[in-house]
């Protein structure tokens, strides 16, 4: 199978006054095309910092990341914001969409960067993708006029709408209610499930149940890993128990 | 505590406390240097005409004179305090030969005088009466300016020769114009040189009261005493003095009242900024009941320190720059009366730009109490969500690459925020248009039109003379065949009576002619076709209370005609105070007769001129360019040189504005920008969205910038322009106009540039944790 992401022995540490901060010591990681895998760990362990690694939006000070067969670290400014705006898609905690633009235009927006002339099949994509995250009717509001989960649900839109290889998520659910939460775990899996690798950060075993491996993170260091079979909708019940036990059993 | 807490907090934004700074020190600088030189200067005139004590009255007349009858005149009339007829010997300027080069050039009546005893003194550079021994000559201040002559030259006139002792001020005729240079000599030497010119007299009063001026004119015209010349009142002579360095002055604290706008605007700007960082603060410390005076205590003081700071650099840096701009004044004028009390006059000056901004920034502070503690908790910030552009959607966009719609996007959803950059654009073009216009302007040839002289490339004097009409005839028959000359016109002047409304009778110089073939401009009505038609300058217009349409009754043979009132127009020349008329009169005497001539190649002028200087000796041959570089040339070059500053001013002031903008701009907008890079945008991308905003601020600033300058501007610079004489006014178009506007692009684009420098290397992770 082929590796979207592979990653070996990531070190970087922040510099607190004079003090050098470790916060990831030796992580070495590798995603699969079409994988949806989730970190869990306790707060401060080093998730966020692991995702902004593996997905070249922050430097590391050892170590390297492969994405798609290219060392992030070599490449230039450009060619990384060539490679997020063309392959990955981020979701965040809270959703990060701009103030100035209607709900439609934030979605459109990376895509029309790039090709302006196709804007009608553009926003008819978006479109598309809108009615299918429930959000068919909001286009025209403003970014304050909706809720919280509808507007992580355009983030999620916005981040499809160039098919990307993958989609980083950093606890994507951690702001929204239960029912707002399994509507964005809804559309992650239809996503997953098309193709598109999925690597979440989150500390609900809910979400991680649904992703086929959970890595456990500790002090910067991943500890533990565990796998499951493409979630179908079945067995929630047993992989929330199994995830909570390891949980337990490693102490977090 | 405050100490602690304002020191810190202008140390975390140096560049905008810098730069606030700069801007009220630039202020403080204009603002104490204007009010320097406006007392500098009117203190300077006042002792210049002190010292020298300047007529109240003076008619200059040329032609034989009753000494005796005016004598009578001054003893009986009741207003008058001293009375004196001066002599003053008009040469020719070919036969003034000063260290081998002659004045013959030169578009002033040169002439020579001995030091009058009881007043209109001329004085050397220190003040003093000069004393003039045999052998001796001094010189008129101008001559030293621009280089004619200096001490130890040799003059010759008509083969006397004299050496330059040294330079005088002449309270009268310093100005460059005053069409007349007096030259000093002593009363041998006069005597010696008397036979090489004509005589003219200067009959001059002093009146125990300067403010019984016009019932003295009156008398005076009434008396029928010798008129033929020019009449100069005192206020005149003060305003010739002034017009140079006022026009400076009126143009400094026009850009200072600019710059003390663009501060008050920066201190808004910066003040709000700060206001919306702190916002959650100001809502907190509200919430748990703490006084929010405090808080407005310690940004008032903030800003009173830096408001002392500029203003002690400005007041420092305006005593670099004061000599500079006194030059002149102190040349010309000498030292003011209260040059102490200018210093003090710099000191208020700037105490009234500190305390204005005091003023101000406690006004703007009232906001505070408007702020909401439960909203400023909750949202954190002052604005809701971006209103306006609404329907300006990417989604629809098909014409704009998709960086510049952003760009423009931001600006029309944050107008207010943009308001701040967008007044500083405006003025700044102002600032950079207006003087620029004005110099284009009264330096562009078509200019002297407006001033009371037909555009014309040569222009011949025949005055002093007698036989004036068959000289003038002979001329016109030179010129009737000389193919090159397309267009002449004859204009001849002479002295008739106008009644007044109350019956009393006053003198007034009547241009005849036809006044239709080079025409001036007249700022009300047109110029005299018909027999009984005649136009006024705006100065005999004001004195006599007429208007275009009015009748008004001249006197001609001893009958009395009446005249309709065709035209208004402005004059600086012969007093201001002339008419023009097409009647033909056979009567008067006539007192000098001008000349203008056209060339079908206008070229050819320089030539010209001087061949017909060659033919005709008995007129003063003048090409036009010349004529005007003599007598507006100081004028015109200080405009020039204000309009220069102004456009470096506003340039520094666009570039630090802009730069200080966008570097806040940068810092506001940190989690947009990292947004927009997570999905994918460039360093560049974002860097051409900001360059957007700028272009699109920079030309709406521009056009309305443009479209203010040319209206409100034009008022304005109509106004500085009427002050010396030119009524009606508009601004020549110049194509070189552009090329400042040019440059403030490019500065706005560069201050761009450089303040959001790398705001695309913000750290991506530490701004999306929003
Ligand atoms: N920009 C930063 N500067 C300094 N320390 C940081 C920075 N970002 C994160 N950290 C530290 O790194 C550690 C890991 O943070 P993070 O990756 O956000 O944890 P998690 O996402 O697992 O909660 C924490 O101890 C945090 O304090
Ligand atoms: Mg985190």
């Amino acid at each position: 199978m082929m590796k979207i992401i592979s990653c070996e022995n990531i070190v970087k540490s922040f510099s607190a006054g004079n003090e050098k901060h470790p916060v990831l010591g030796g992580v070495s990681l590798e995603i699969n095309e079409g994988e949806f895998i989730s970190i869990m760990g306790p707060s401060g362990s080093g998730k966020t910092t692991l995702m902004y690694a593996v997905s070249g939006m922050d430097s590391i000070d050892s170590g390297t990341v492969l994405f798609d067969g290219r060392n992030l670290s070599a490449l230039s400014e450009k060619e990384l914001s060539d490679i997020r705006r063309t392959k990955m898609g981020f979701v965040f905690q809270q959703p990060t969409l701009l103030k100035n633009l209607n709900i439609l235009d934030n979605i459109i927006l990376p895509a029309m960067r790039d090709n302006r002339k196709n804007a009608a099949r553009t926003t008819e994509k978006a479109r598309a993708l809108m009615k299918k995250a429930g959000i068919g009717e909001l286009e025209k509001r403003d970014i304050t006029e909706v809720s919280g989960g509808q507007l992580q649900r355009a983030g999620i839109c916005r981040a499809v709408m160039s098919q990307p290889k993958i989609i980083f998520g950093d606890e994507p659910t951690g702001a929204l209610n239960s029912t707002s939460a399994q509507k964005i775990m809804d559309m992650l899996s239809e996503i997953n499930t098309e193709g598109t690798a999925v690597m979440l950060v989150t500390h609900d075993a809910k979400v991680a149940a649904r992703t086929e491996r959970i890595m456990f993170m500790c002090d910067g260091k991943i500890v533990s890993e565990m796998r499951f079979k493409k979630f179908n909708g079945t067995g929630m019940e047993d992989r929330i128990e199994a995830i909570t036990a390891k949980m337990r059993e490693i102490g977090i | 505590m405050y100490y602690r807490i304002i020191r810190n907090d202008m140390l975390k934004s140096k560049l905008i406390t810098l730069t606030t700074m700069m801007f009220v020190a630039v202020a403080a600088m204009l603002v104490s240097l204007s009010a320097i030189l406006v007392v500098n200067l009117s203190g300077s005139i006042n002792m210049l005409m002190d010292q020298a004590k300047t007529p109240h009255f003076m008619q200059m007349h040329s032609g034989d004179i009753d000494a005796g009858r005016l004598a009578d005149f001054a003893e009986q009339n009741s207003h008058v305090d001293e009375f004196q007829v001066l002599e003053f010997l008009n040469v020719d300027g070919a036969r003034i030969v000063i260290d081998g080069n002659s004045l013959a050039d030169s578009v002033q009546d040169n002439g020579f005088t001995t030091q009058s005893e009881k007043f209109d003194y001329l004085l050397d550079l220190d003040g003093n009466v000069i004393t003039v021994s045999d052998g001796e000559i001094y010189i008129p201040v101008s001559y030293m300016k621009d280089g004619t002559g200096k001490v130890g030259d040799t003059i010759s006139i008509n083969g006397k020769t004299l050496t330059v002792a040294g330079f005088l001020r002449d309270s009268q005729m310093n100005s460059l114009l005053a069409s007349s240079k007096r030259f000093l000599v002593s009363e041998n030497d006069y005597a010696a040189i008397k036979g090489s010119g004509s005589m003219e007299y200067l009959i001059e009063f002093r009146l125990k009261d300067l403010s019984e001026i016009g019932a003295f004119e009156t008398d005076y015209t009434s008396a029928e005493l010798e008129a033929n010349g020019p009449t100069i009142t005192y206020p005149l002579f003060k305003m010739l003095n002034a017009i140079s360095d006022g026009l400076m002055i009126a143009v400094l604290l026009l850009v200072s009242t600019l710059i003390v706008a663009i501060t008050f605007m920066c201190i808004h700007f910066t003040l709000l900024a700060k206001i919306e960082d702190d916002y959650r603060e100001i809502g907190v410390m509200k919430a748990i009941g703490l006084r929010v005076s405090d808080l407005k205590k310690i940004y008032l003081v903030k800003y009173a320190v830096i408001a002392a700071a500029g203003c002690m650099l400005g007041f420092a840096l305006s005593f670099v720059f004061r000599d500079l701009l006194l030059e002149n004044i102190r040349l010309y004028m000498g030292e003011s009366e209260h040059a102490s009390f200018a210093f003090l006059f710099g000191i208020v000056g700037i105490l009234v730009v500190f305390l204005a901004i005091v003023a101000y920034v406690n006004n703007v502070l009232k906001r505070f109490r408007k702020i909401s503690a439960a909203q400023a908790i909750r949202l954190g910030t002052s604005q809701g969500k971006a209103a306006g552009a609404k329907h300006f959607r990417l989604s629809r966009n098909r014409l704009l690459n998709t960086n510049i719609f952003l760009g423009v996007k931001d600006v029309l959803a944050r107008k207010s925020l943009y308001a701040t950059m967008l007044a500083v654009l405006i003025i700044s073009t102002f600032i950079i248009i207006v003087p620029q216009n004005l110099y284009n302007t009264i330096s562009s040839k078509s200019f002297i039109t407006y001033m009371g002289i037909g555009s014309s490339d040569m222009r011949m004097d025949i005055q002093q003379t007698s036989h004036i009409s068959e000289k003038a005839a002979e001329i016109v028959k030179a010129m009737e065949r000389d193919s090159s000359i397309s267009k002449y016109a004859v204009l001849t002047t002479k002295t008739f009576k106008a009644k007044a409304a109350d019956g009393s009778e006053q003198g007034i110089k009547i241009e005849l002619g036809d006044h239709s073939i080079l025409p001036v401009q007249y700022s009300e009505g047109k110029a005299p076709v018909a027999e009984d038609e005649i136009a006024l300058s705006t100065m005999n217009a004001d004195d006599l209370g007429i208007k275009v349409g009015d009748v008004m009754t001249l006197v001609i043979e001893g009958k009395e005609k009446d005249f309709t009132v065709c035209g208004v127009y402005s004059d600086v020349t012969n007093g201001g105070k002339t008419a023009k008329a097409v009647f033909s009169d056979e009567s008067a005497d006539i007192m000098w007769c001008v000349i203008y001539a056209k060339l079908s190649d206008p070229s050819l002028a320089e030539a010209k001129t001087s061949e017909y200087a060659d033919r005709f000796h008995f007129a003063k041959v003048s090409h036009i360019d010349e004529y005007v570089a003599q007598t507006f040339g100081s004028t015109i070059s200080s405009v020039g040189k204000a309009s220069d500053t102004s456009v470096a001013v506003a340039l520094m002031i666009t570039g630090l504005v802009i730069l200080l903008f966008m570097k806040m701009l940068v810092a506001k907008d940190s989690y947009s920008i990292a947004v927009m890079k997570s999905v994918g945008f460039t360093d560049s991308d974002i860097a051409m969205q900001y360059v957007s905003r700028s272009v699109f601020v920079l030309m709406a600033g521009m056009i309305l910038g443009t479209l203010l300058a040319n209206t409100i501007g034009e008022v304005l610079a109509g106004a500085v322009i009427s002050s010396f004489g030119a009524a009606s006014f508009q601004f020549a178009d110049h194509p070189l106009s552009m090329y400042p506007l040019l440059l403030m692009a490019g500065t706005v684009l560069i201050a761009t540039m450089l303040g959001t420098w790398g705001a695309g290397q913000i750290k991506l992770a530490a701004n999306m944790k929003e």
